[in-house]
């Protein structure tokens, strides 16, 4: 078998040295936060003096993640099933289908998108009044 | 697995929790020594079968789940689903939107071509590159975040047009990050490209005969690392890629080490059109009106309509029967033929070590497999 050395194949790869001196690509997380764009698809919000209880989130919901219930909360007066969404986050692929076909645009997506629990339950979600 | 009536072969699964495989798949080898007699292919540990889901599905509700049927890679879906129900709808979408559309899948070409450059690389043991390319890959995933809201699966390109107009001074953004990948080209070069560990490793490996490859209809990569200068960009294009300037890189080697330098001046070619794009982007509206947004109707038709991926030739097979739900959809993506003809013929032979060097090679993603 005849060798032969590859010399700008052995040495171009030295250049991953100038790497010590750059910026590193990572953050300091959790002491440093990144900020999460605007219009990030994070939990939902629902602002409870616009909903109209059309259930059209229910209805296009591919998951079948969103229910309609009766809640002890104050709804809006034009709210005709008196029923507010309900958001499964066990099945929401979080598509923004619902809030595209929200007619009075009150259903939202937020950039929170931190959820951490040991219940199970809690991924049963109503969507904050905001 | 030793087996004790022909001793000096051993059956090994090379994965699926293996590092070195391309997803949820597993190959399993049957060796004498270090050198592979023979290679099978198992697919079957995802299953998520889009195609039925989707038939149960209104047009509006499956085009949630296209993007999910190539995770690196989920734009590519996304066009062909909105392309081929517009074509069964008769709908023209907008100057500006095709542009977008152009855009979106370029850089989604771009960020798959990083995310091969990651798993071509650690499947040699050079992790730094692709340390590298993961971190340069999130740059463009940063970009998608702020388009479209979601990181991996986008859910963007909508039939009717897409989903959100560019935010404030996202253009100049997107300038930025072009310049940024352009020199960044450069060190990729030196450290993976050009480094003789890599050549020493990938030439003369997983060499696929021209003749071969046009006759089990290989596409991608695989086709034009032999020589064969085919893209659908530039066969049948679609969108606005006939009115833009670029080249379909090719090599004659067909190795590993040539479909390499093809991914490479690829990666080169899509920020060229990128380039074209930024400049060229009209103004005018994004979505033209639905007739019937939610219940949208899908007329007694079928059509084929395709894409070209990262990966190679993607197709969308798409049937209505008048009805708000589509009647049946095939996909058809490089990954069957790739992952089950072409692998198990080029491991007969080949050193264990170069398994995920030679799959990584050809870019297989099983979800498409099990689709």
């Amino acid at each position: 078998m005849k060798w032969s050395i590859d010399i700008k194949g052995t040495l171009s790869p030295v250049s991953i040295l100038g790497a010590f001196f750059d910026k590193p690509n990572t953050i300091a997380y959790p002491q440093v936060k990144k900020e999460t764009a605007k219009g990030y698809r994070g939990f939902h919000t629902n602002v409870l003096s616009d909903c109209i209880g059309c259930s059209n989130c229910q209805d296009v919901c591919m998951n079948d993640a969103i229910d309609m219930i009766k809640t002890d909360m104050e709804y809006n007066a034009k709210n005709a099933s008196q029923c507010i969404p309900r958001i499964d986050y066990g099945r929401c692929c979080w598509c923004s289908l619902c809030t595209d076909v929200c007619p009075p645009d009150s259903l939202k997506l937020d950039e929170e998108y931190m959820n951490v629990s040991k219940y199970a339950s809690d991924f049963i979600y109503i969507p904050k009044n905001q | 697995m030793i087996k004790m009536e022909t001793p000096k072969h051993i059956t090994i699964f090379h994965g699926p929790q293996h590092p070195g495989i391309t997803g949820n798949m597993s190959v399993e080898l049957d060796l004498i020594g270090e050198t592979i007699q023979k290679a099978t292919t198992h697919v079957g540990y995802l299953h998520r079968g889009f195609e039925k889901l989707i038939e149960r599905r209104t047009v509006i509700q499956a085009f949630t789940i296209v993007c999910r049927i190539c995770v690196p890679e989920p734009d590519p879906n996304e066009a062909n689903f909105a392309m081929a129900v517009e074509e069964l709808a008769g709908i023209k979408i907008t100057e500006r939107a095709k542009y977008i559309r152009v855009m979106v899948l370029e850089l989604s070409r771009l960020s798959a071509q990083f995310l091969w450059m990651a798993g071509q690389s650690g499947s040699i043991g050079l992790y730094a590159v692709g340390q590298w390319a993961i971190a340069d890959r999130d740059l463009i995933l940063d970009l998608f975040e702020e388009l479209t809201g979601g990181r991996v699966y986008h859910m963007y390109v909508y039939p009717g047009g897409v989903r959100r107009d560019l935010p404030n001074g996202f253009l100049d953004k997107v300038t930025d990050l072009l310049i940024y990948l352009k020199e960044r080209m450069n060190l990729y070069n030196d450290i993976f490209i050009n480094n003789a560990s890599f050549k020493n490793r990938a030439i003369g490996v997983g060499i696929i005969d021209k003749e071969e490859a046009v006759a089990n209809g290989y596409v991608g990569q695989v086709l034009r690392g032999c020589g064969i200068k085919a893209d659908v960009r530039k066969d049948a294009p679609y969108l606005i890629y006939d009115e833009l300037n670029f080249e379909i890189p090719t090599q004659k080697a067909g190795d590993v080490y040539a479909r390499a330098l093809v991914r490479r001046d690829e990666i080169l070619q899509s920020i060229n059109i990128l380039e074209q794009v930024v400049s060229k982007m009209p103004k005018g509206d994004i979505m033209i009106k639905m007739p019937t947004h939610r219940k949208f109707k899908l007329p007694k038709d079928d059509t084929w309509v395709k894409v070209e991926s990262a990966r190679g030739e993607f197709a969308y097979y798409m049937a209505g029967d008048g009805t708000e739900k589509i009647r049946r959809m095939q996909v058809k993506g490089p990954s069957l033929i790739h992952g089950f003809t072409l692998l198990e013929d080029l491991l007969i032979g080949a050193e264990l070590s170069d398994v995920a060097l030679i799959m990584n090679s050809l870019g297989i993603c099983p979800p498409e497999i099990e689709r």
